[in-house]
């Protein structure tokens, strides 16, 4: 009578067991692989499974993306680096076995495993830890178990990823950026449309004011300081909506192009005066030309100076402003 | 012909033209004296000093190659740099700069000059920037005339932009290479308009200086390249292009390979692979010519037509299988990075770490450049309205030079020269106008439909063609103010000019507002921003006085006297030319930084805890180390800000020992107080800089003035260092290593236990005595 009530809950014991026995290394494993295969390379982790993949003694390793991808926790980040992450798991899993089978990808919601997060004490995603072997032939020469944290300074592409987290896999992640399609479509297509039209457009190709208009706004643009803004990765305007950075070494965005327009300014007032206004027909208008541009040439020169010295607070000099 | 001013009329040409040339060489004299004194701010404030850390290295050698002549240092293995490694310098150098000095050396004492080869170092820079100014003029002429060379050559003679890396003591390649640079140039132009192989040749030579000076040769050797493509694409090929470029090329070539440093590299980098290419079409484009030109049938021309592409396209396959192969070597990473503006912080971050390598903001542009900066872009346009060849050449270097100077910092130093010659192209052109004295007739019938065109100045061939024509009629009255007069004198009839005198005085009147604010604005920034040595520093104090602060010398001439010859100094490589010039000691790494592995080693060393850092030191037979501290003081280029370099180049070697995220708090703050991380506090860095620190508020509150944070009242301790030296404002700090412990304990244990016992009971006085012979 009590018997069939007795093998479930047998089973659930020696279930439990296998659960709570971490010596079985092996069983583990077998789990870790099945889950692996069933999320294409990537296994869907909660606090549990979380503990049998950093087990203490394991002899595999791990590297385990914590994010939060749910909408709610407004995390773009964690969707931008999302596919990556799995696109490097999906293409571990094309290596031959014996290798695949010592090294887990794992990814961890907020939302599924709360109480990971709260004992790693991690405040932010996304975030990669990488767990090495404890145990085993891949023990790290160190004895090292602890695990190591990605650095996200280098962006959230695959390729530095694949190539860091190479240094800790049995074998080189395959990893291959997919060609970019689109990328090339529209090359193509754009040298298609150049080659179909340049009948039409040669001769403002070859007319010397077309180039003179690309080389002069190429290089106002440089000299705004455009690559600055590029390079650093500056925002287009502050965070309290100002469009002029503080200090000398820095700058936004728009202040590219409020200098550049000032600079053209500057410069298209001085070939007014030297290319137009000589060849001008009747004096009063000349006299009245050359009046307007050279004004131009003072006001703006004073406003370039005022925001010079706004950039440099130590600089002695001022004009009309 | 009415004029706007009267002229006197009782003066023959040749007048006109003897008194011309010698205002023109009194002028060009000034300008030389002017560009060598505004650069002696550095002597005059300060002292006659080589300054920062680069020119420490080339004095050394200089100094060397003055005492021991020219074989010496050529063969010279200097066994105290990057030590235990060693360096070749006569292999590793380029030789230029101290061969001019050590010219100029040997030439004074032949004529029993006495001249301290110091003081040769020091002044060479402004030497070479008056030759400068002249280069400057003789190019600025062949673009338009002698009187905007002369405003080229005051213009570079006081541009900030290239004062800031030739005053006097900047004893360093630029010193010598920009002056080289325009001569280059110059001869370049020269050769492609006469078609001279003089010329050329002379260019070849000049550019195997310049290899020899200054590792930007590689501008000129792209530089040239692509204007002569530039010209063939235009349909402008001609014999003066293939005599000017291949003249040069060969002979340049051959000679830049002699030098022992450069070597194969113009046969096997992607850096010159440029010019060799344009070599090569050259030769395939002049065959064509040359076959056309005795060929009639119309079936061959095509047939060669065919083969000239083919041959092309077998060259251009032919090249990248080579790369492929690894004959040809790729990009160097400073030569990448300033396309692939990310690469060098990702794979090099050595190249990244140094401030003249950052990218340029507007303000430096134009502190740098002034109202140039917004003349240069209305002087390319001038010189589109030309386009000879020359002028190509001129707008080319404009494009690519704003573009390498708004990647890094450093290359302002090749925009300056083409913004000089550009604004002093605009701006003669502007004098022109106004100075001139004739006035139009005010009749203006068939002038209306004139005016239209060029007003508009539109991209339409016609009107082009018709202003080629009138610039053509112009051009004989279209010389400087004094040729004007000439001009005026002969009744040439002209189409355009100023009507007034007002206008012209009101034109004139804000130009020479601005001339006048440039020279203010360039005597500012030179005495207070591009002449401090940085060796030395000065301060003001309360009342205005200049006050010294010698720190770095103090504690140079400290080590130079209180330790072995042999005592092994480590530091940051930025201080390891200074502590080899000034301190004669060996050094692990410094300013040439060739091996990362071993500069990572420095870091990691400065980054980790002392237990792991103490076997990398005595690996290294280090002895002292040497830091930066600038908290006291609020000097802000110290260790403590340059160390997430240091962090960041040890974790690109070791990437599982040394992590840059755990050098920041939680939060993601930079912070040296007590909530500074563990790695932080622990780091043999921070504990070298903060020894002691807190002791001298004596209980106060102990503040980091450059990262305004107050430090912690009890600070760190060392076990594996004793402090050596803290010079006079704590600005240089130096530590003796400590030595393994005599019973085989480790250091550490051994301090514990020696502190115990000193708590316990005074050391006993030694009842032994040692026996005096």
């Amino acid at each position: 009578m009590r018997l069939p009530s007795l093998i479930p809950f047998l089973s659930l014991f020696l279930l439990s067991s296998v659960w709570a026995a971490p010596k079985d290394k092996g069983a583990v494993r077998q789990q870790l692989i099945d889950l692996s295969a069933k999320g294409n390379g990537v296994i869907k982790l909660d606090s549990k499974t979380f503990d049998l993949l950093t087990l203490p003694n394991r002899d595999w390793s791990a590297s385990i993306q914590f994010t939060a991808l749910d909408r709610r926790r407004r995390c773009a980040p964690c969707k931008e680096f999302d596919p990556s992450w799995n696109a490097i798991a999906k293409a571990w899993t094309s290596t031959p076995k014996e290798h695949r089978d010592n090294h887990f990808f794992g990814t961890l919601d907020f939302d599924e495993g709360q109480a990971v997060f709260q004992k790693l004490g991690l405040a932010s995603a996304p975030i990669v830890y990488v767990y090495p072997a404890a145990e085993g032939p891949r023990q790290a020469p160190s004895g090292k178990t602890g695990p190591s944290k990605y650095d996200f300074s280098t962006g959230f592409e695959a390729e530095p990823l694949a190539i860091h987290l190479s240094n800790h896999t049995p074998i080189p992640i395959p990893y291959k950026a997919p060609i970019d399609w689109a990328r090339w479509a529209t090359f193509i297509s754009g040298l298609l449309g150049f080659a179909l039209t340049i009948r039409f457009i040669s001769p403002v190709l070859q007319s010397r004011w077309t180039w003179a208009a690309i080389t002069v706004l190429t290089s106002l643009t440089m000299i705004g300081g455009f690559m600055f803004t590029r390079i650093r990765g500056m925002p287009y305007t502050g965070p309290d909506g100002s469009w002029i950075a503080a200090g000398y070494q820095n700058q936004y965005g728009q202040e590219v192009q409020v200098i550049a327009l000032i600079y053209g300014t500057l410069s298209f007032a001085f070939l007014m005066l030297i290319m137009i206004v000589p060849y001008q027909s009747s004096p009063s208008r000349q006299r009245m030309q050359v009046y307007l541009w050279s004004a131009v040439v003072m006001l703006i020169y004073s406003v370039l100076i005022t925001l010079f010295r706004i950039k440099n607070r130590g600089y002695p000099f001022k004009l009309l402003l | 012909m009415s004029t706007a001013y009267p002229l006197p009329t009782n003066l023959s040409k040749t007048t006109v033209a003897n008194t011309a040339s010698l205002l023109r060489i009194v002028a060009l004299g000034l300008i030389s004296a002017a560009a060598i004194a505004s650069r002696l701010f550095a002597v005059i404030n300060f002292e006659s000093i080589i300054h920062e850390f680069d020119p420490w290295f080339n004095y050394r050698a200089t100094r060397v190659l003055a005492a021991k002549g020219f074989y010496e240092f050529w063969n010279w293995f200097d066994p105290t740099a990057w030590y235990p490694l060693g360096r070749v310098v006569g292999g590793t150098v380029y030789p230029g700069l101290m061969a001019t000095s050590g010219v100029i050396y040997n030439f004074l004492h032949a004529f029993n000059l006495p001249v301290d080869i110091r003081n040769i170092c020091v002044l060479l820079a402004p030497g070479f920037s008056a030759l400068t100014a002249w280069a400057t003029y003789m190019f600025t002429k062949e673009m338009k005339d002698e009187s905007a060379g002369l405003l080229a050559a005051a213009f570079i003679g006081i541009v900030p932009g290239y004062i800031s890396r030739s005053v006097a003591g900047s004893y360093d390649n630029e010193a010598i290479a920009i002056f080289l640079l325009m001569f280059t140039f110059y001869c370049w132009i020269k050769a492609l308009k006469t078609g001279s192989a003089l010329f050329g040749t002379l260019a070849a030579v000049f550019y195997f200086y310049m290899v020899a000076a200054w590792g930007g040769y590689a501008f000129i050797t792209n530089m040239i390249p692509v204007h002569a493509l530039a010209l063939m694409l235009m349909g402008r090929f001609s014999s003066r292009l293939y005599v000017a470029y291949c003249s040069w090329y060969a002979i340049g070539t051959l000679s830049s390979m002699q030098v022992p440093f450069v070597g194969f590299q113009p046969v096997r980098t992607s850096e010159h692979m440029g010019a060799l290419g344009v070599f090569g079409l050259l030769q395939i484009v002049a065959f064509a010519q040359l076959a056309r030109s005795h060929l009639s049938s119309k079936q061959f021309q095509n047939l060669l037509t065919v083969a000239v592409i083919v041959m092309g396209v077998v060259g251009t396959f032919g090249f990248i299988a080579l790369t492929y192969m690894g004959w040809i070597a790729p990009w160097t990473g400073r030569f990448y990075s300033l396309w692939d503006t990310g690469y060098a912080k990702k794979y090099i971050p050595i190249i990244a770490s140094v401030s003249e390598h950052q990218p340029t903001a507007w303000p430096s542009f134009f502190m740098d450049l002034q109202f140039l900066i917004f003349l240069f872009p209305a002087g390319v346009v001038l010189c589109f309205r030309e386009l000879r060849d020359e002028h190509v050449f001129v707008i080319i270097y404009a494009v690519v030079a704003s573009y390498f100077a708004g990647v890094m910092v450093r290359l302002m130093l090749t925009l300056t020269p083409v913004v000089c010659v550009a604004s002093a192209v605009a701006f003669s052109s502007l004098m022109d106008t106004y100075l001139d004295p004739t006035q139009p007739e005010a009749e203006g019938e068939s002038r209306p439909a004139e005016v239209d065109a060029s007003a508009a100045s539109n991209g339409s061939t016609a009107s082009t063609a018709s202003k080629k024509e009138k610039e053509k009629a112009k051009k004989p009255a279209a010389g400087g103010a004094l040729s004007d007069i000439v001009a005026a004198t002969s009744s040439s009839k002209k189409s355009k000019g100023v009507w007034g005198l007002d206008t012209r005085l009101v034109v004139i009147a804000h130009s020479l507002l601005m001339l006048g604010f440039f020279v203010f604005h360039c005597t500012w920034v030179t005495s207070s921003a591009y002449s401090s040595p940085s060796v030395v520093l000065a301060s003001t104090n309360a009342d205005g006085s200049q006050h010294i602060i010698d720190d770095f010398r103090e504690a140079y001439y400290w080590l130079r006297q209180n330790t072995a010859e042999d005592a092994v100094v480590m530091s940051w490589w930025d201080y390891g030319y200074q502590i080899a010039g000034m301190a004669d000691r060996p050094t692990l790494v410094d300013n040439n930084t060739w091996n990362n592995t071993h500069i990572a080693t420095v870091g990691k060393a400065m980054s980790s805890s002392e237990e792991v850092a103490y076997p990398i030191l005595r690996k290294h037979d280090v002895d002292y180390v040497l830091v930066i501290f600038g908290g006291l003081l609020g000097y802000s280029g110290d260790d403590i800000n340059k160390f997430l370099w240091m962090v960041r180049i040890a974790q690109g070697v070791w990437p599982d020992e040394i992590q840059e995220p755990n050098y920041f708090t939680p939060q993601g703050e930079y912070r040296v107080d007590d909530r500074a991380s563990s790695a932080m506090r622990n780091s043999l860095m921070y504990k070298m800089s903060y020894y002691r620190f807190a002791e001298l508020f004596g209980g106060g509150q102990a503040v980091d003035r450059v990262r305004q944070q107050t430090m912690p009242k009890t600070g760190p301790t060392l076990d594996y260092l004793d402090e050596a030296f803290t010079s006079e404002n704590w600005i240089v700090r130096i530590y003796q290593v400590r030595k393994e412990d005599d019973l085989g304990r480790d250091l550490k244990s051994a301090n514990a236990f020696a502190q115990g016992k000193k708590r316990k009971r005074t050391k006993p006085v030694s009842k032994r005595r040692a026996i005096t012979v």
